[in-house]
């Protein structure tokens, strides 16, 4: 009995919203995915009320004790759904986490009432309110003729906003630098757009205040440039107080482990040695974005 | 007092007035063609080096847009084609750049070969080893037998190196010039692995800067193959040699085995037993820990402190030199290792 009664402490929908709220925007700016869970009792019609207030609290009670202490919790007003915000997880790790639960209920004897089916959301960008959400699933999972243990999923929500990224490129060589321009116009990164711009010294750049916007920015640059070198540009901007949205791309003709060193000392995320393969540069610049959402 | 008939004076000024008129016009006329000559090559860099992007990186059709007519043009060539080469490595794109200079570029360079200003064929050759004009080996041979200067005798070598490796070992070894180790490593780094490696098979036959050279050039290839070549020169009678073998198996940085090192913790020259501590930084320290205390005991301040360091360079190196302190009696040792320890604390 005094499992039941811990079981009473869980959220409910109406406290939940707010929270969303906030959790939705944060997937935006922390580039993190969530995921929602939402279960219902599959044999919501069998038995008494008081067998089906306890089974209830035993789902309640269950759902709590494997969730993370991450994962928020919570039942909704009709007292047949359930459901969970995943934070920082995927689809993939949610239905893995519903896999494993469901053997546990299909397995041990002490759940043998429970038969659940659920539906999985994933949210990568904010265009959903909660209420909608909450329809969405429960539209999912109101055919009574779906299985027990089935999993549903809405997929309206998982395609992430594209993002600005502000490119400069900072290179003295006219024709190498016009390479550079071309090479990243042309490159396509999956939700990202670029906005390149070229610059032959890191006077000029640092002229253009282009670096001073709150977008991400991806700094393309040789070590040593006329007018303010690279080191003194890696300097200034590691310097700034969101220093955290530059990503740094050094290029130098120095292949010592010294210079390497300093560099990834003073805070560039990667060195290239010229001379260096296009096709290389790409795949790191994409590594790099891919890295941004899980 | 001297008599200058007036009609004199005039003649000479008249010549005068003609001579610097003449220059003048030579002048502005040598001006004129050089604004005219960067005026081409800047269009053509503005016109076509997207062509040469797409041509070169974007596997497009060739287009007979991009063959040079006159020098200027080639001269533009030349800053595309160096800029690429200096800044990507692509093979592809290497190859197109070889195929375009022996079609098109040759007779460029053929004729600047024979020019009278050593500057033009100088960068004749130096462009004929960039661009890899391999269609002009001949006539790089048939030049070196004119009357040339030592810079272009190098360069020659150099292109020698890239097409012809075994004619370029054979001049090396006739050569009358005797280069700077400098100048050997500048030559030596461009061989290929093969070709390089023959420099260690009679490695006594070279002279001193050669053979120093070879040493230098192979670590910094840092290739393992050469492990072998130069552990076999650590038994070498010059200890200079053996020094420099040393340097080099540590710049490579794989030590398979210790016992070819250990002697050397007991050598009499000073730098052999400071590149040994530095060898032993690629050895697991269970191994090389005992002789590693052994030079941190040493006469030598810059042995000490190179033991001291590799030591502290391991996880349980603080630990180690902490224990070291405690049972030593040898002060210089002691202070070496409470001072590279306190460093190392003031790094993390």
């Amino acid at each position: 009995m005094n499992k039941l009664i811990i079981a009473e402490d869980i959220m409910q929908e109406h406290e939940v919203k707010g929270y969303f709220e906030i959790l939705r925007e944060s997937v935006i700016r922390s580039r993190l995915t969530m995921t929602a869970v939402f279960f219902k009792v599959a044999n919501s019609s069998q038995g008494t009320d008081i067998e089906r207030n306890q089974v209830n609290h035993q789902i309640s009670a269950f759902l709590k004790s494997k969730i993370r202490k991450t994962d928020l919790l919570f039942q909704l007003a009709d007292g047949m759904h359930w459901g969970i915000f995943f934070l920082q997880s995927s689809e993939v790790e949610v239905k893995a986490f519903l896999k494993r639960i469901f053997a546990i209920l299909t397995q041990e004897r002490e759940f043998q009432q429970i038969a659940l089916k659920a539906s999985v959301t994933e949210i990568r960008n904010n265009s959903v309110d909660f209420e909608t959400l909450l329809d969405k699933n429960k539209h999912k999972l109101a055919d009574d003729e779906q299985p027990t243990w089935s999993v549903e999923q809405v997929t309206d929500y998982r395609v992430q906003p594209t993002e600005q990224v502000k490119v400069s490129i900072i290179e003295q060589n006219e024709i190498f630098r016009k390479v550079l321009d071309t090479t990243l116009k042309n490159l396509d990164i999956p939700h990202y757009t670029l906005d390149v711009s070229t610059y032959e010294d890191g006077y000029s750049f640092l002229q253009s205040d282009n670096y001073k916007t709150g977008h991400m920015h991806l700094v393309v640059m040789n070590d040593i440039l006329p007018r303010k070198n690279g080191l003194e540009i890696l300097h200034i901007l590691r310097e700034m107080p969101n220093e955290k949205k530059f990503i740094i791309y050094m290029m130098s003709e120095r292949n010592s482990e010294g210079a390497t060193l300093n560099a990834y000392e003073g805070g560039v995320d990667e060195y290239i040695v010229k001379p260096f393969n296009l096709r290389l540069l790409e795949a790191k610049i994409k590594r790099t974005f891919a890295r941004f959402w899980l | 007092m001297i008599q200058l008939s007036i009609s004199f004076l005039l003649t000479v000024i008249v010549v005068l007035l003609v001579v610097l008129f003449l220059f003048t016009i030579y002048i502005l006329v040598q001006r004129h063609r050089e604004i005219r000559f960067t005026e081409v090559r800047d269009t053509f860099l503005q016109k076509y080096s997207q062509h040469w992007y797409n041509y070169l990186i974007n596997d497009e059709i060739f287009s007979i847009v991009l063959v040079p007519r006159g020098r200027a043009q080639v001269a533009a060539i030349e800053i595309i084609f160096s800029s690429y080469l200096k800044n990507i490595i692509n093979e592809k794109v290497e190859h197109k750049i070889k195929e375009f200079s022996n079609l098109y570029l040759k007779e460029f360079y053929e004729k600047d070969l024979s020019s009278k200003r050593w500057s033009i064929r100088m960068n004749a050759l130096y462009r004929i080893a960039d661009f890899q004009i391999e269609a002009l080996l001949d006539t790089c041979q048939q030049f070196e037998k004119t009357k040339i200067s030592e810079g272009e005798y190098f360069q020659l070598l150099k292109i020698y190196s890239i097409f012809q490796p075994e004619l370029f070992i054979e001049k090396i070894k006739e050569s009358s010039i005797n280069y700077s180790e400098s100048e050997y490593r500048r030559l030596f780094v461009l061989l290929e692995d093969d070709v390089f490696i023959r420099l260690f098979e009679d490695f006594d036959s070279w002279t001193k800067n050669i053979q120093f050279a070879a040493i230098d050039t192979a670590a910094v290839k840092r290739n393992m193959q050469y492990i072998d070549q130069l552990k076999q020169l650590l038994t070498h009678e010059i200890p200079e040699i053996q020094i420099r073998a040393l340097k080099g198996l540590y710049e490579i940085g794989v030590i398979d085995e210790i016992d070819p090192y250990v002697p050397f913790v007991t050598s009499d020259m000073w730098e052999v037993r400071l590149m040994v501590a530095k060898i032993f930084n690629h050895v697991p320290l269970n191994y090389s820990y005992t002789y590693l205390e052994q030079l941190l005991q040493d006469e030598n301040w810059w042995v000490r402190s190179q033991a001291a360091k590799t030591i502290v360079e391991n996880r349980e190196g603080i630990a180690k030199l902490q224990q070291f302190m405690e049972s030593s009696n040898d002060q210089y040792a002691i202070e070496m290792a409470q001072e590279t320890v306190v460093r190392k604390q003031g790094n993390k």
